[in-house]
């Protein structure tokens, strides 16, 4: 049973790298050159874009929002760690030794907090409620869920089968709704890097 | 374009919208779509926000308009379950919310994609919904005007080539006397010269001094140059309507125009906007690299006094002068320092407001609004952020690159009553010339 669970998890890896590489193909053969002459780097332009520009010395957003920023922060580093673990799961199921399963928990603990913080906020503000659509409540919430078996696992308080089918479950859906951030926030930073970049807009001058 | 009426034409004209709404976003426009995660964070980086919390007013939401009709249209997700991704048809009666969110809420200035928690650019996503309700004959009907006008008489305020050429003659005359030179002229159509300036329309109509200004700094630096009779217009509304077939003929005609003089550089006036679209995107709509340099006349004028060729007193302009960053010169054109560089040089007390250079705020009056007067009581509100930063300085002169943003300012200064005098830095510049 459980070489199925693995199977039908790398299915569904398989699915979503296969279909985030097909849109990511899509918009980028409808890329227009650039015809104009540049005035600066578009390499330099991409470097900042992706580093210091995210940071709350450049970043308004982020600066202005500590609290928001730093869910999102802990919440990515969460997700990025229950990815890790759930890879690993489809390659062999493993107890973690009790310091990296405190480790993991502590972290994934954080991450919960911080997606719940963030979901809070799109529930209980106007604003947030306003901009939203379905989507934007079923994706924090299938990543909460996320979180949570992934912490529950790393603790050893389930068995590796509902970790791995939620997992195949979240990657599955991945591609279909926002969770393709993932793919597309670094892609948006390159292309608008890129381009003011070239017009020497980035890096700032100051 | 026509009046759109019977049911029929107005299905015709939301198919084209669809059709051109699927042609922008597809490709490069995709990513920014699907990076946006509406966090909501991208407010307070919004001057219209700023003055009107509200969330239509959110660029996050004013994006999510447009992105809606094209994941109806133009995905899988969004075409099979519109519910789970908020996707809606673009049916002739989603028209009035698509163009207020894209012409009377946004100016398209830029700033939200810089502080985007995820790097989406919101005014690229908003000019696709521009370029949809241009297909569809929803321009705002006086951005429109300015584009016929551009159109049929070469530049957005139909003047004539005897105006332009009066104006030109009296100028040149009120400049022998001020500079005591009488080989002062305001050179016409003169094949061979090095350099096409290319001015705004303002400039004949309303402000004669910043044309004055350039010719006699023009004089000083010994440039060989001209205007075009025929086509001498710095802006391009085209850019601002989301009709880029009119500015690709907008671009084309200038460029020609350059071409048949015979000259070496194409120099554009002070004009956000215009720089923008001449600099930047006029060789993407022509879909091909232009075959001459173009600058802006601020890098120009950088040029002539860090080389010497003209010699400025800073004592000249001895009140405190701050400078207003054009969203489309600074942040779209990449033109921050030769501005600074001018005014640090030839005014006494030289500030900066803050933020500044790609982190300013838009004064309000980008993007055609200052042309749409349905939207003017919204455009003057916006200007709140602007009117609060120019006041924090206690400069009493405010320098600015661009007509459109200097109308806007004027009107600032009256309703924040700030007690400023609005220049251009071409007019600061001339004001220091050692003559």
């Amino acid at each position: 049973m459980y070489a199925t669970l693995r199977i039908i998890a790398a299915a569904a890896l398989a699915w979503a790298a296969a279909l985030l590489l097909a849109q990511l193909l899509r918009a980028w053969a409808g890329g227009r050159k650039d015809y104009a002459q540049a005035a600066g780097s578009g390499g330099r332009g991409i470097v900042y874009n992706l580093t210091a520009a995210m940071s709350p010395a450049h970043k308004e957003a982020a600066r202005n929002h500590p609290l928001g920023f730093g869910a999102g922060v802990i919440l990515h580093a969460g997700v990025a760690v229950a990815v890790l673990e759930w890879l690993a799961l489809i390659a062999r199921p493993f107890a973690y030794p009790r310091i990296l399963a405190i480790t993991l928990t502590v972290v994934l603990a954080l991450a919960l907090a911080g997606s719940l913080f963030l979901l809070g906020n799109r529930i209980l503000r106007s604003r947030m409620r306003a901009l939203s659509s379905f989507d934007d409540y079923f994706s924090p919430a299938m990543t909460f869920a996320f979180l949570a078996l992934a912490a529950a696992y790393a603790f050893g308080k389930i068995t590796p089968p509902p970790f791995l089918v939620y997992g195949a479950v979240f990657f599955f859906y991945l591609p279909l709704g926002k969770l393709k951030h993932v793919l597309f926030c670094p892609v948006s930073r390159i292309d608008l890097g890129r381009r003011l970049g070239r017009r020497g807009t980035f890096p700032p001058a100051r | 374009m026509a009046d759109v009426k019977t049911p029929a034409e107005l299905e015709v004209a939301a198919e084209a919208a669809r059709a051109a709404l699927g042609r922008a976003l597809r490709g490069l426009g995709a990513f920014h779509i699907d990076a946006c995660v509406k966090c909501g964070l991208c407010g307070e980086s919004c001057h219209i926000w700023r003055a009107d919390p509200v969330p239509a007013n959110l660029p996050g939401a004013k994006a999510a308009v447009v992105v809606r009709h094209f994941r109806r249209h133009h995905t899988v997700v969004g075409r099979l379950a519109p519910f789970l991704v908020g996707a809606r048809a673009l049916t002739p009666a989603a028209f009035d919310e698509l163009v207020d969110a894209v012409y009377g809420r946004c100016t398209g200035c830029g700033r939200c994609g810089l502080n985007c928690s995820v790097g989406a650019d919101i005014a690229a996503l908003i000019r696709a919904g521009r370029i949809a309700a241009a297909a569809a004959g929803r321009v705002p009907p006086n951005i429109q005007v300015v584009v016929d006008n551009q159109l049929q008489t070469g530049n957005q305020m139909a003047v004539t080539a005897e105006e332009l050429k009066q104006t030109s003659s009296w100028i040149a005359e009120d400049l022998k006397i001020e500079l005591g030179a009488a080989d002062v002229t305001i050179p016409v159509d003169e094949p061979g010269r090095r350099v096409l300036y290319l001015i705004n329309p303002r400039e004949v109509k309303f402000f004669p001094l910043s044309l004055m200004a350039a010719a006699g700094l023009f004089h000083a630096a010994g440039e060989s140059w001209t205007l075009s009779s025929r086509f001498f217009d710095v802006t391009n509304y085209g850019l601002f309507a989301g009709d880029d077939a009119a500015a690709a003929r907008i671009t084309l005609q200038a460029m020609e125009e350059a071409a048949r003089l015979g000259v070496a550089e194409v120099i554009l006036s002070e004009c956000g906007h215009g720089f923008r679209s001449f600099r930047w995107e006029g060789p993407n709509w022509l879909g091909r690299p232009y075959d001459l340099p173009i600058r802006s006349v601020l890098e120009l004028l950088w040029e002539y006094i860090a080389s010497g060729r003209v010699k400025v007193d800073p004592a000249k302009n001895a009140e405190r002068v701050t400078l207003h960053d054009p969203c489309n010169l600074v942040r779209w054109g990449g033109v921050s320092e030769p501005q600074r560089r001018i005014l640090r040089a030839c005014c006494a007390d030289f500030v900066e407001m803050t933020p500044n250079r790609e982190q300013n705020f838009c004064c309000g009056g980008g993007g055609g609004m200052l042309s749409t007067s349905e939207y003017g009581e919204r455009r003057i509100a916006s200007g709140q952020t602007k009117a609060e930063q120019i006041r924090a300085t206690g400069a009493k002169i405010v320098a600015t690159p661009c007509h459109n943003c200097a109308d806007q300012l004027l009107e600032l200064n009256k309703k924040y009553k700030l007690g400023v005098e609005i220049m251009s830095v071409g007019e600061l510049a001339y004001n220091a010339l050692v003559k």
